[in-house]
């Protein structure tokens, strides 16, 4: 199962997002940043507030505008300006999860149309039964009851709101969801239903996701690969066994850590290390992203990638 | 260890006290487990439109304002129909001298007396009443239209912003009573003339008002996933930002009327308001503020001036009670 | 280990919302012994934070502590009527570090202000004094340069810094008891550690005594010494860190370990639990978790079940754990911590 033999679905080379700043330079969100996501998998992009992996995943959906860099959807690029017919095939084949249940719906629209409002702008049924019978087809597959459709958001739980958006999301029939947090807003409890529900939809639907998140947990748990973002920056990319097993980045390392483990005698026993960007020397050569082994991609200057070398040897 | 009291670490209640006899076996049997039930207990009986209504109503003042302003709106429209009622413009003499009747002060005949031509008061002031409610309905109509259109594309459509800005600051910061007298000295003082130059001006406070609230919730994550399913920008409007202000915007048009024609009256006093022979509040204040000096005649003024407070005071505080409603924050 | 220093008996706490009644607390107890570290566990909802707020006289307007009693210093807690009352427990006794720092700092004064004003108030401190004392405050949470940080407004701090700032505010007093609302939750993981480390050092410094509320089970894992379980207002499940993580007993708390991603086996679906906790409106008959629970027992719906003992330290409240109840096999992640523990206990 080597790269060259998947299809890349989404490829980012070179990514740069900035934001305008009053009176003064834009900031930089995202610096680039380039990766693959190969059909079937689910990509897992970690990082903490502020490293721009919300960015990142916007600016796939097109909601943010990319400064420079290219975003390809199957070989085609589709950022920037892009022909009618294009943006039509993105709508429809890229949707994305919202982080939070609260916020993601529109509190004085009903269940019906939040859900079919997708359906309304591809015109994507034939008639008004057909449009009612995807709707409900939907709403079961993400386990909530047919007569939810005629009920407005502020009746349900942040689980079941949850499961609203995901089926928003779904009856576009996308190849590539974005999901941005999905469960960080969610109780514990409920994280674990979400979380069953997107790996069920994968398997019957053949979904690929990124899965954005700053809990390294649910990511070693759902993601088949991950990449680790500190501000801007994709540090380190890696399959999620391989990251885990042997980070090689500072960064990496130190998040890893600080994972909290539901084991008092492991909890108690371990130590945290912190991530101090200036143990990095970038003075006299830039980092640059290199593949120190196959599948494992890590952010440094000759001088570290020759140390990192030599940990996996 | 069934009924003592354990002190120590974690101190407990007693453990297991004396139990249900007789059904035990039973009860200690599985019970149905219905899943759908599980996902039914959420279910909240809350509706947004019930719960203004609700709080709008607790608020005793503003329910009656509401009465006696509704009374007020359905009296201005029937009064002319009722029997006995005179025309505000004829000029009533003695029918024995063939003197003007000036100046009477309130009696049987003429329930608010006359002015100082012998117009009957009472006619006039329902009259100028209704007159300046029109004015004001029609601007009020026109700023919600207009200043909600132009404020919903200037806060959301980013390329519009700078040059509804321009537009903006240009007319805002010409005074609006130069604008006003203006526009009203250009076109000649009349109904058509009001109407207009007050919708000139009027649009401004609520595109600001609107333009700001929607910059606020533009980004919103609802909004985003509308535009991720390709939501047409118009319905993003429409049904994202619009059914929001709902509240707010109640609230403008409540303060519009009042508002309206206090720059009626304003524009009368100075002398470019509604021409003498049509009369409304702006006019008979105007009158009446001439005849003050005198007691005797004081009712000239305040017969006016005590419909156009009333009217002022109930929309502000309708509106004010409104928007309080609305906020869902004020639900219980 | 004797007496407890707080001692909550079957406290009920109701409030009247949209001219209903509704029940948060339902006789919920607890102790608290001095120098350890309690955590409070559950979901949102669940009451916890309701419960800590009637131990500092800060429920809302339209709540009340309808019975119990909260037993501390010789004095009940519960009795307590006017503000004047509270003013000698309140941040003096026990203090409190809520979840964002940003709300809970004053935008407008400097933080050495804010901390200085609690020392002059409470302790009676004159102004150098107090200033002196704050700086030295500072330090002790882990801020540099105290002397210059000392001027600094809130906004001038990260996230993690002001929630230390927070911190330092709370124990200015030497309080008793300091009550940790949920700190961390706001914060990224690595600051989170930190700050957890900075507590837990403090606690040891100063002799702290800790009630820790959270819903991360990481975190309770990390911080405390004692576990309690709370669900729809009741504590259904108390006992030392290790009883409650590798021996477990009620069915809820099961289904929040297992819940979890860290005990998960790729591939598989996790264990998660149906539904959504209950009306409190509405009168709740039995045990609170039945409607959700795949093995609910008929007498979870007719009768409230009583704490059972599992060690001297560990009681639940499930009538599993009744010596007439079926075996109930605990879902597989339980199972093999459970085999774990009992290996180490050996």
């Amino acid at each position: 199962m080597t790269g060259n033999q998947r299809e890349a679905l989404i490829e980012v080379e070179g990514l740069r997002v900035e934001f305008k700043v009053r009176g003064g330079k834009p900031f930089v969100a995202v610096d680039g940043v380039s990766f693959r996501i190969f059909r079937g998998e689910t990509f897992g992009l970690v990082g903490e507030t502020g490293s721009g992996k919300t960015t990142i995943g916007r600016a796939i959906v097109r909601i943010n505008p990319a400064a420079a860099g290219v975003i390809k959807f199957k070989g085609r690029r589709i950022n920037g300006i892009i022909p009618k017919d294009l943006d039509r095939e993105v709508t429809h084949k890229i949707q994305m999860i919202f982080q939070d249940p609260m916020a993601s719906l529109n509190e004085r629209a009903k269940v019906d149309y939040i859900v079919s409002e997708g359906l309304y702008n591809t015109r994507n049924y034939t008639d008004e039964q057909d449009r009612q019978a995807k709707v409900q087809k939907v709403l079961a597959e993400v386990g909530l009851l047919p007569e939810f459709a005629t009920r407005f958001p502020h009746e349900f739980s942040g689980g079941q709101r949850q499961r609203i958006g995901v089926a928003r999301a779904l009856i576009m029939e996308p190849e590539f969801v974005i999901a941005d947090e999905p469960i960080s807003s969610l109780d514990v409890s409920i994280r674990a239903q979400v979380l069953n529900l997107l790996s069920e939809l994968q398997k019957a639907k053949g979904l690929t996701y990124m899965f954005i998140s700053h809990d390294l947990s649910v990511v070693r748990f759902i993601a088949d690969r991950v990449a680790v973002i500190y501000k801007g920056q994709i540090v380190e990319l890696a399959g999620t066994e391989d990251l885990f097993r042997s980070p090689l980045h500072p960064y990496t390392r130190s998040l890893l850590s600080a994972i909290p483990t539901p084991d008092p005698r492991v909890e108690r026993e371990k130590t945290v290390m912190v991530y101090d960007p200036s143990c990095h020397d970038y003075s006299r050569e830039a980092p640059h992203w290199a593949e120190i082994r196959e599948g494992h991609f890590v952010l440094g200057n000759s001088l570290e990638m020759a140390q990192y070398r030599a940990l996996l040897a | 260890m069934a009924e003592e009291r354990v002190t120590g670490e974690g101190s407990a209640v007693p453990a297991a006290r004396a139990a249900p006899a007789a059904q035990d076996e039973m009860l200690f049997t599985f019970a149905q487990y219905d899943e759908q039930a599980a996902e039914r207990t959420g279910y909240s009986d809350y509706s947004y439109w019930g719960s203004t209504l609700r709080v709008f109503l607790k608020n005793k003042v503003a329910v009656a304002l509401l009465v006696i302003i509704v009374t007020l709106l359905a009296f201005t429209v029937i009064q002319p129909i009722l029997p006995g009622q005179k025309s505000p413009t004829r000029i009533y003499t003695d029918p024995g001298t063939g003197i003007q009747l000036r100046n009477q002060t309130p009696n049987r005949e003429y329930w608010f007396g006359t002015n100082s031509i012998g117009q009957d008061l009472w006619s006039r002031i329902w009259s100028g009443t209704r007159t300046s409610l029109l004015i004001g309905i029609f601007v009020g109509i026109w700023e919600v239209f207009f200043g909600i259109a132009v404020g919903a594309l200037w806060g959301y459509v980013r390329q519009l912003d700078l040059a509804i800005t321009e537009i903006y600051n240009i007319i805002n910061n010409i005074p609006t009573t130069i604008l006003l007298m203006l526009l009203t000295y250009i076109m000649r003082p009349s109904f058509q003339t009001m109407v207009i130059a007050m919708c000139a001006t009027g649009w401004l406070g609520m595109a600001r008002f609107v333009r700001n609230q929607i910059i606020i919730i533009r980004d919103r994550e609802y909004n985003l996933a509308s535009r991720c399913l390709g939501t047409p920008t118009a319905r993003i409007i429409m049904k994202n930002l619009l059914p929001y202000l709902v509240s707010v915007i109640v609230l403008r048009m409540a303060l519009a009327i009042p508002g309206t024609i206090g720059w009626e009256v304003f524009l009368t006093y100075i002398g470019l308001g509604l021409p003498l022979h049509i009369p409304s509040l702006g006019n008979l204040v105007n009158e009446g503020r001439q005849a003050m000096m005198s007691p005797s005649l004081r009712y000239q003024l305040i017969f006016p001036a005590a419909v156009l407070s009333v009217i002022t005071i109930s929309f502000y505080v309708m509106g004010n009670a409104f928007s309080d409603a609305a906020d869902p924050r004020n639900h219980f | 280990m004797s007496e407890p220093i707080l001692s909550a008996r079957d406290v009920v706490v109701k409030f009247s919302l949209r001219g209903q009644v509704l029940t948060a607390i339902r006789e919920a107890s607890l102790d608290l012994y001095e120098g350890e570290s309690l955590a409070i566990v559950g979901e949102s909802g669940c009451g916890k934070t309701v419960f800590t707020k009637t131990f500092i006289g800060m429920l809302d307007a339209n709540g009340w502590v309808d019975s119990g009693s909260i037993m501390f210093e010789g004095k009940d807690l519960a009795r307590f009527k006017t503000e004047r009352e509270w003013l000698s427990i309140r941040g003096k006794k026990i203090a409190t570090v809520f979840q964002d720092p940003m709300t809970a700092l004053n935008p407008l004064r400097t933080i050495g202000m804010q901390i200085q004003e609690v020392l002059e108030l409470h302790k009676g401190m004159s102004g150098v004094e107090a200033r002196e004392h704050t700086v030295e405050i500072l330090d002790q949470v882990g801020i540099r340069d105290p002397e210059v940080r000392y001027s600094h407004y809130p906004h001038e701090f990260s996230g993690g810094m002001r929630q230390r700032v927070v911190i330092a505010i709370a124990i200015a007093c030497d309080p008793l008891i300091l009550i940790c609302d949920e700190p961390t939750t706001a914060l990224d993981v690595t600051i989170q550690a930190q700050i957890l480390e900075l507590i837990r050092s403090l606690q040891r410094r100063l002799g702290l005594t800790l009630i820790y509320i959270t819903h991360d089970l990481g975190v309770v894992a990390n911080v405390a010494d004692r576990v309690a379980v709370m669900y729809a207002g009741d504590i259904i499940e108390y006992g030392t860190a290790e009883e409650i993580f590798y021996n477990p007993q009620h069915p809820y708390t099961w289904a929040l370990l297992s819940s979890l991603p860290q005990l998960g086996i790729k591939g598989k679906p996790l264990y998660s639990i149906k539904g959504t906790p209950p009306n409190l409106f509405s009168e709740i008959r039995g045990d609170a978790f039945a409607p959700r629970n795949p093995r609910a027992l008929k007498i979870d719906f007719v009768e409230r079940p009583p704490y059972f003992q599992v060690s001297p330290t560990h009681f639940a409240r499930t009538w599993l754990l009744d010596p007439r109840a079926p075996k109930v096999e605990p879902p597989e992640t339980i199972r093999a911590m459970q085999a774990r523990y009992a290996r180490r206990a050996v």
